[in-house]
């Protein structure tokens, strides 16, 4: 009891305890905000790319897979499958319509060629189309008046949902929000058109080379399409350099479309022509497959996989016996969203465990800093342990003192660490919209008021002549007046660049297993660091303890 | 104030209640050894008041240290018995216990703890002890004696209070207050009014003897013949020895 008494005491009646505290909340709060944002990061990156790929991918060569439709119905009749979609993955060039003249800008894509429809199934692709009117008045309202979005016609969302201009009935296309240079984000995460480029309504070329399955490149093919909408996934890397054109296009333009297969060795008619015996089927390069909720990612693809197997053996079978035209690939990638996108997840979570045991060495910091605390206070409190040890405290309940002491310190400042960054990650992005924004100059006018009170301090202290309260008040006038200077000069800093870190938001969600495992670690590293100078004050002679001071 | 002679009058003699036999003790200042204690025996019968005098550097300190149990003799350096049972071979808890509750101390600059209150610093040794062996029945009593005590010295008002706002005399009779709170069955005084004026040690001595006449043995070390003359028994110590 007497140690509680009086490790409290020495906690309360002092300020370099309360000093250590703070040491160690601010210790804890950098480690839990730092790698709570990038648990966010990782954790926002996995879910978008599930909504980006769906849950399963099947690749093919670039000879395509044949009777897809006859496949993904065979999915979908699966009980744990929700929907799945044929694509066409490719690349192609795309030439804008900026700037004006005849030099335009071209731009190397990624060409998706889907069935929008059943892509919004499988991805979060409807969801993800950026142009669309305001859901009512009171949102048009709220808008900026050179808000594309307070003006726009309805139609623009329905375009982009079927990938058809409307208004003629010709197969649109959709970009990536930032394939475009017309689109500026602001600092609100929305766009405005920038140098008069909205791209919706204008038209593109695209450039795609058909390859043949014997890996021959054939003549490049052009398509002009009309943008009927953008699509912001999120994540910079895919809006960057993605484009969504219809299936029927992608097949068309990539010679991957049903075509006739001519009897080479009738008689050409008159008009030097084979007779037409069959039709080849289309071909697509991917599927994407989404799972129903609760099944996990690896159990559908061991679902797809049996079934691939299954449905290439019977085609094949057909194929030798010349029921059908084209045989299924041999060999094909069925592969989960997260190891489809393993390159771009791996390095963040090996960024983020690097971060995570680096910023742990925070904790010899924290322990370090108690030591050094509590040698002093041990020295200072030799003679206490003398008075203690003759009235009967044994030598471990002299040590308990400052080991709970140093406990007591850990518990504090852990959980006022765990609350700050609670505070901080929760408030992120009113954060850095603060920063990204100019000061409000009742803030830096305050702050310089500030900055004069503590030098008319400073005035007071000099006239009296006392050293220490000069240099504090010294100390806080310079401090003050760099912080205002600061704040006046300061005109905004987007620090969470999307081109830098994909999102457009920082996350900000509190990772509860780091929270508690740091705060747990920070009450560990204070105990060890008290554990020292505890373990001298338990071997001071009391004799000589009692002659101290 | 008690009388000393009819103390010493009464006194039937039994078996010592704290004993030192030729005792040695030895501290190394660097490489020099200092004998500060050469053989030294000292014998207090229980109720009695024995003051030890002697000058400054005689090893009276040393001798009170010995006989609390808060250092040892020499490695064959004689021993110290309390009620015939040596302590100085005692180790850990025991001789922990042994100043917890047979001995009390009273020092010349009180050695009270700044931190906390008069009542908190009167009864901390009934704070200390195990846990597992009846301590907080110990604690609840300890609690009921500080607080008899200190209204008993006239420090009721003053419970709450810091030894930092508190007289002299007034820490001194906290410090009093502290060593009997266990009820030991000696209380080793060193120098217990050395740094009070002669008034206020007057009345330090009056509390001592008005304990001492309740049956408390005494053993006081002083440098002071008058502060000696209260006891039943003065020996001096010369040259490491009681003469």
């Amino acid at each position: 009891m007497y140690a509680s008494l009086l490790s409290n005491r020495y906690l309360t009646s002092r300020l370099i305890p309360l000093i250590a505290v703070a040491a160690v909340a601010l210790c804890v709060a950098l480690v839990v905000t730092v790698v709570s944002v990038m648990t966010g990061f990782l954790d926002m990156l996995k879910s978008s790319g599930r909504l980006i790929v769906g849950d399963v991918i099947i690749s093919s060569g670039i000879g395509g897979m044949p009777y897809y439709d006859e496949f993904i119905g065979e999915l979908k009749s699966l009980p744990d499958i929700a929907g799945a979609t044929p694509l066409i993955d490719t690349i192609g060039l795309l030439r804008m319509p900026y700037p004006r003249g005849d030099q335009k800008e071209i731009a190397q894509v990624q060409v998706w060629a889907v069935d929008p429809i059943s892509l919004a199934t499988v991805t979060d692709y409807a969801n993800d189309l950026y142009w669309r009117p305001a859901a009512n008045d009171a949102a048009a309202q709220a808008m900026a008046d050179d808000d594309p979005r307070k003006h726009i016609d309805a139609a623009i969302l329905r375009d982009g949902q079927t990938l058809t201009q409307s208004a003629t009935g010709t197969p649109g296309i959709c970009l990536g929000m930032h394939v475009s240079v017309g689109n500026a984000r602001q600092k609100d995460g929305s766009y405005l058109p920038r140098y008069g480029w909205f791209m919706p309504g204008q038209n593109v070329t695209l450039t795609v080379v058909p390859i043949s399955s014997q890996g021959k490149i054939a003549e490049p093919r052009e398509q002009i399409f009309p943008v009927v909408n953008e699509v912001q996934t999120g994540i910079y890397e895919v809006d960057r350099n993605r484009i969504y054109i219809p299936l029927t296009e992608g097949q068309r333009l990539l010679r991957l479309d049903e075509a006739p297969v001519f009897d080479l060795s009738a008689e050409p008619d008159a008009s030097g022509r084979y007779p037409i015996v069959a039709q080849a089927p289309a071909r697509v390069t991917k599927i994407l497959v989404r799972a129903k909720p609760g099944i996990s990612a690896n159990e559908v693809r061991e679902q797809v996989d049996r079934a691939y197997a299954a449905f290439s053996l019977r085609i094949n079978q057909d194929r030798r016996e010349h029921k059908r035209q084209a045989a299924m690939p041999d060999f094909v990638n069925i592969l989960t969203w997260e190891q489809q996108l393993r390159d771009l997840i791996a390095p963040v979570e090996k960024e983020r465990e690097m971060m995570r045991v680096l910023f742990s060495l925070i904790y010899f910091v924290c322990g370090g800093l108690i030591l050094s605390i509590f040698w002093s206070i041990v020295i200072e409190k030799t003679r206490d342990i003398g008075i203690l040890r003759s009235i009967g405290a044994s030598r471990f309940g002299v040590m308990w003192i400052f080991l709970r002491y140093g406990l007591v310190i850990g518990v504090l400042g852990s959980g006022l660490g765990v609350v700050l960054a609670w505070l901080i990650v929760r408030n992120i992005n009113v954060i850095h919209q603060a920063i990204g924004s100019d000061a409000p100059p009742a803030i830096w006018i305050g702050s310089f008021v500030l900055t004069g009170i503590c030098a008319a301090c400073l005035v007071v202290y000099a006239w009296k002549g006392k050293l220490l309260p000069i240099l504090l008040w010294l100390l806080g006038t310079v401090v003050l007046a760099a912080i205002a200077t600061a704040l006046m000069l300061h005109h905004g800093t987007l620090i969470w660049d999307p081109s830098v870190y994909y999102f457009t938001m920082v996350p900000d969600q509190v990772d509860w297993f780091t929270a508690w495992t740091t705060a747990v670690g920070g009450v560990i590293f204070s105990v060890i660091g008290a554990a020292i100078p505890a373990s001298k004050a338990a071997d001071i002679d009391p004799v000589e303890a009692l002659r101290y001071g | 104030m008690a009388n000393p002679a009819a103390n010493r009058a009464t006194l039937p003699i039994t078996t010592p209640l704290i004993e030192a036999r030729a005792v040695r003790k030895t501290y190394s200042f660097g490489a020099v050894p200092v004998e500060v204690l050469t053989g030294a025996d000292l014998s207090v019968q229980p109720g009695e008041w024995v003051a030890v005098l002697g000058s400054s550097g005689s090893g009276k300190s040393t001798l009170m240290h010995l006989l609390g149990g808060l250092d040892r003799p020499d490695i064959n350096g004689g021993e110290i018995l309390f009620d015939g049972k040596p302590i100085s071979v005692t180790h850990g808890k025991r001789l922990d216990g042994y100043r917890n509750r047979d001995i009390g101390f009273v020092f010349q600059f009180y050695h009270l703890l700044p931190e906390l209150s008069v009542f908190e610093n009167a009864m901390l040794p009934g704070m200390v002890g195990n846990w597992m062996t009846g301590h907080s029945a110990r604690r609840a009593t300890a609690r009921e004696s500080a607080g008899a005590l200190l209204e008993s010295f006239g420090l009721g008002h003053r419970l709450a209070h810091r030894p930092g706002q508190l007289s002299g005399g007034e820490r001194q009779r906290v410090a009093i207050a502290r060593a009997l709170v266990n009820s030991p069955r000696v209380l080793l005084a060193d120098e217990p009014t050395g740094n009070l004026d002669t008034v206020t040690g007057a009345g330090i001595l009056d509390l001592l003897a008005e304990r001492h006449a309740k049956g408390l043995t005494l053993v006081i070390v002083t440098h002071d013949p008058a502060v000696a003359a209260h006891a039943d028994r003065i020996v001096k110590l010369d040259n490491g020895r009681v003469q």
